[in-house]
């Protein structure tokens, strides 16, 4: 479970849609289980790498289950019919993000947490080995916040891969096993919470002066920003 | 919605099945003159010949121009993303108005003689032929202008289209005042949305069109639902989603092409229809794209029925265009009171 962090404009967006073989990179390239990204057809690609956005629609009519079933579209024939294992998968990934309690209801009629839960059960369901996930903490209060990213972490100790961008360096840290640091579309720092995560390399990419204290409890390093008052 | 999406397809279909057979019967039985069914399978005349003859061509042909509207509506729905699309917003039926009206503004002249001997190759009257050129070539306008930088922009192509229907009906009242308004008041009567009676090869061909555009689009429906996500969300699971675009307006605008072809603008069909199927059936366009086939067609037909049996009472035929939106508007609205 990788995190990516930094100040806004950064690139974070941008290196996420890249490493889902939405965009192309200026140079560069891109590799999924060892094959070029953009070299790969296309539902292939999707077979391998699942999005989740930071913008994915409020208004939909369709229910949370068939949200979920879209999950399956990569993987299905010509007229895109599901079989019973597609909709096994789909209700499975429905209860690993939580959402099976919402299943029959239109999604346009659904908190923006519940929603989140939704959209995430659908890249669930999409069974790719790289799940992508930009900001999908932004919108979620702190209970909604550490349900998704538990479901998240529990994928990804199954041994699936998790890219997520992240704008609370605190829940970065406590979440993530790796956090890269971005600044102005350059690379500042990668490693674990701990070596990324201090005030000096902080200071340098966000340009206000913080303090990071270890959390009592577990170790993790708790970002505090300084204001003067 | 527990059920997989071919099993509620089928469920629609055949509700809608009993819907289309009565549609049919009405329209085999009702018209201008009284039919008996049995004497006309038993070979009496007149009988015999106004089924075969008139009833059944017509029947038909309804069936087509429904079905054809309806799927190309649900298609430009999806599409544009904007439920208030219908078959003619890409430009069509502004093209065909013009079509039409300068195919009245050539007759007597050396364009207008070719017109003719051109439209009767295929077997078409001069007036349809221009119209479906004009739509055809409208379209191809307006998806040219609502291209930039290599994609289709679909609020650019919508905009494009509205605003060259606009244009078109300027132009249409221009001529209007320039030619004389007997040659012009039939032309645009037909253009209202008017079956008449094809020849059987014309019926065929436009037919299979139909068919084979709604074939297309049931297999682009699921790309088709996957749109509402966004184009990067649906770019996400897989879908090509400028190749899905071009696809299905392709489909879509050979059906209109078609059903435009045959009868003018029959408008509110291609509108109404898919909205009544989605609330209905969901918004699942697996199954709301063959529902909406089945259900145009049953639609049209009726409408058309009606239009005819109105002949005895006015003794003219109202346009069956005017038909749809009389018999469609207020059901329409019961409906979806009936579900919200």
């Amino acid at each position: 479970m990788v995190g990516l962090v930094g100040p806004n404009a950064a690139g974070k967006s941008t290196l996420a849609r890249i490493a889902c073989g939405l965009l192309r990179p200026a140079t560069g390239s891109v590799h999924l289980r060892g094959d070029d990204a953009f070299a790969l057809p296309r539902r292939e690609r999707a077979r391998r790498v699942a999005f989740l956005s930071q913008d994915e629609p409020a208004d939909l009519p369709f229910t949370a289950r068939e949200v979920a079933l879209m999950g399956r579209a990569p993987h299905l024939g010509l007229w895109a019919l599901e079989a019973p294992g597609d909709r096994a998968l789909a209700e499975a990934a429905l209860v690993e993000a939580d959402a099976l309690d919402l299943a029959d209801r239109p999604v346009s009629q659904l908190s923006g947490g519940e929603r989140q839960r939704v959209f995430l059960a659908r890249a669930f369901a999409q069974d790719a080995a790289l799940l992508v996930l930009d900001e999908p903490t932004a919108a979620l209060d702190l209970a909604h916040q550490v349900l998704l990213v538990t479901a998240v972490r529990r994928r990804a100790q199954k041994g699936r891969g998790a890219l997520l961008v992240l704008h609370d360096l605190a829940l970065a840290g406590a979440a993530c096993d790796r956090l890269v640091l971005l600044r102005a579309g350059r690379l500042l720092a990668e490693g674990g919470p701990a070596e990324v995560l201090r005030p000096d390399v902080l200071g340098e990419a966000y340009g206000t002066q913080v303090d990071v204290v270890p959390d009592p409890a577990t170790g993790h390093p708790l970002v505090a920003p300084r204001i003067p008052r | 919605m527990r059920r997989s999406a071919a099993v509620r397809a089928a469920i629609a279909l055949l509700a809608l099945a009993p819907l289309f057979a009565l549609a049919v019967g009405v329209g085999l039985s009702l018209g201008a003159g009284t039919l008996s069914l049995s004497a006309a399978l038993r070979g009496v005349e007149p009988d015999a010949t106004v089924l075969f003859r008139l009833r059944i061509p017509r029947v038909v042909l309804a069936a087509i121009v429904g079905a054809g509207l309806s799927v190309a509506g649900v298609a430009l729905q999806a599409l544009l993303r904007n439920p208030l699309a219908d078959p003619f917003v890409f430009g069509l039926s502004g093209g065909a108005a013009i079509g039409a009206a300068l195919s009245v503004a050539v007759t007597g002249t050396a364009l207008g003689v070719a017109g003719v001997s051109a439209a009767g190759w295929i077997g078409l009257l001069p007036t349809q032929f221009a119209a479906v050129l004009g739509s055809l070539a409208a379209s191809v306008l307006v998806f040219t202008l609502g291209r930039a930088r290599g994609r289709l922009h679909p609020e650019r192509a919508l905009l494009v289209g509205v605003v060259f229907n606009s244009f078109a009906s300027a132009l249409v009242i221009a001529l209007e005042a320039v030619l004389a308004p007997e040659k012009t008041q039939a032309v645009l009567l037909w253009l209202a949305g008017t079956l008449g009676y094809e020849p059987q090869p014309v019926l065929v061909a436009a037919g299979a069109v139909v068919l084979v555009a709604a074939a297309i689009l049931t297999a682009l429906a699921g790309r088709l639902n996957l749109l509402a996500l966004g184009d990067e969300g649906a770019a996400a699971l897989g879908v090509d989603v400028e190749r899905t675009r071009l696809l299905s307006f392709f489909a879509a605008s050979a059906a209109v092409g078609a059903a435009v072809a045959l009868t003018g603008l029959v408008g509110f069909v291609g509108l109404v229809v898919p909205h009544a199927v989605r609330l209905v059936a969901g918004p699942d366009h697996r199954v709301v794209l063959p529902a909406s086939a089945l259900g145009g067609a049953a639609f049209l037909v009726l409408a058309d029925a009606i239009a005819r049996m109105l002949f005895r009472g006015l003794g003219t035929e109202p346009p069956v265009g005017a038909v749809t939106a009389l018999l469609g508007a207020p059901l329409f609205v019961l409906l979806l009171r009936r579900r919200t």
